[in-house]
């Protein structure tokens, strides 16, 4: 499957330096290079658009300041007053996502979103924290978020299980939806790039500007999944206040 | 896939576990609150700002007041002065009136008086002024000397005849 020119060679992760600990392989790898970038990008940008600290924003502190009404506002929304104290969490995260994913748009640039281990890792975080939250909350009455009230007696038996696995669900339905998303889009430029290359004549023209088309979407995409990463980790986190 | 090789899980996670945790810690502690206090500070300048103005307004409404009392005060006076005046002028035009009036009937009355006076003094005249011409008549034409109180007995006999 991993042929010199498949689609899915650009999701191979190659080693930049070698590293072991504790008998573990831990290569500084192109991911990890990736997510460096992220890091810097965040940081940097986070930090130097804000240093002039001016009253009347500059555009570039005005990005900073919208990024972080966004998603105060998204958590406000969602969780109420609750959420305040997760919004360092929430921003982070969807930072690290959105500019993951943006990063990964850069031609020749690793998308450390598009692998499914780094999306279910950061689900997982994601989901043990919630689930820890609502014991810390309610305590064991966090369990009858799995009873819905209102639904007749012997449909229990049925509905109990189907909530549970929804529950459980919620970590493989969080990261899934984000690296399916990347892998998908990303394989499909990379299809499309093929057809350029490969095609007679001028004709590669008309993939060419599918790509140019479909890297609009995948930009749109990668701000829509960091999004949805995003307020679905509020849900979660609102779920672990409010009970049914 | 190379998704699902698993030859690099563990170092992905180890990375993504640095750099996450780097990132989470540096927005935490440092980015964010930056932020945050920009935005207080000017929703702070913009609260200031309008209390401010708030306030020179009500200041600029007591001034208003003020000096809408001041006109008001000031119309009551002009008002009151107005009529003063008017009463002044109106007792003083009554007085002199009357007063004219009272001269008048003074001197009217003192010309009636003089009148009257000089009336009965011509009277008096009148008859003597007879007595003599009716003395110088009778004694011109019969030569016959009359005494004064012939005379007078004569015309007083007829004074209503002429008067």
């Amino acid at each position: 499957m991993a042929a010199k020119d498949s689609p899915l060679k650009q999701f191979e992760i190659d080693p930049i330096s070698n590293i072991e600990l504790g008998g573990y392989n831990i290569s500084f790898t192109n991911s990890s290079f990736a997510m460096l970038i992220t890091v810097l990008v965040i940081t940097l940008f986070l930090t130097l658009t804000v240093n002039t600290r001016s009253i009347i924003p500059s555009r570039m502190q005005l990005i900073s300041e919208l990024m972080y009404n966004f998603v105060a506002q998204l958590l406000s929304d969602t969780v109420g007053d609750n959420g305040k104290r997760y919004f360092p969490f929430v921003f982070s995260l969807f930072m690290f996502v959105l500019i993951g994913n943006m990063v990964g748009m850069i031609p020749y640039q690793f998308t450390f979103t598009s692998h499914i281990i780094v999306t279910f890792a950061l689900a997982s975080v994601v989901f043990i924290g919630v689930t820890i939250l609502g014991f810390i909350n309610h305590g064991i009455k966090f369990f009858t978020f799995f009873y819905i009230p209102g639904v007749p007696f012997y449909m229990h038996p049925l509905l109990i299980p189907i909530e549970v696995i929804s529950y459980l669900s919620r970590p493989i339905s969080l990261s899934v939806r984000l690296f399916a998303n990347m892998l998908a889009g990303h394989t499909l430029l990379k299809v499309f790039a093929g057809f350029v290359v490969s095609m007679p004549f001028f004709t590669g023209v008309f993939p060419l500007a599918f790509i140019v088309a479909l890297t609009g979407l995948e930009i749109l995409i990668a701000f829509l999944q960091a999004y949805v990463f995003a307020i679905l980790t509020c849900l979660y986190i609102n779920d672990a206040y409010h009970l049914h | 896939m190379p998704q699902l090789n698993p030859e690099f899980f563990v170092s992905q996670l180890f990375w993504l576990a640095v750099f996450f945790t780097f990132l989470f810690v540096f927005l935490w502690r440092v980015s964010l609150p930056r932020i945050a206090s920009v935005l207080e500070e000017r929703q702070n300048k913009i609260d200031e700002n309008l209390s401010s103005a708030k306030e020179l307004q009500e200041q600029a409404m007591e001034i208003e007041k003020k000096i809408n009392d001041q006109i008001n005060k000031a119309k009551l006076e002009t008002d009151e002065k107005i009529k003063e005046t008017i009463n002044a002028l109106q007792e003083d035009v009554s007085s002199q009136l009357s007063s004219l009036d009272k001269n008048l009937e003074k001197k009217v009355s003192d010309a009636e008086k003089e009148i009257l006076k000089n009336k009965y003094d011509q009277m008096k005249n009148i008859n003597n002024e007879i007595a003599n011409i009716t003395k110088m008549t009778v004694e011109k034409i019969t030569d016959i000397e009359l005494s004064d109180n012939e005379i007078n007995k004569v015309i007083e006999s007829h004074k209503g005849t002429f008067n």
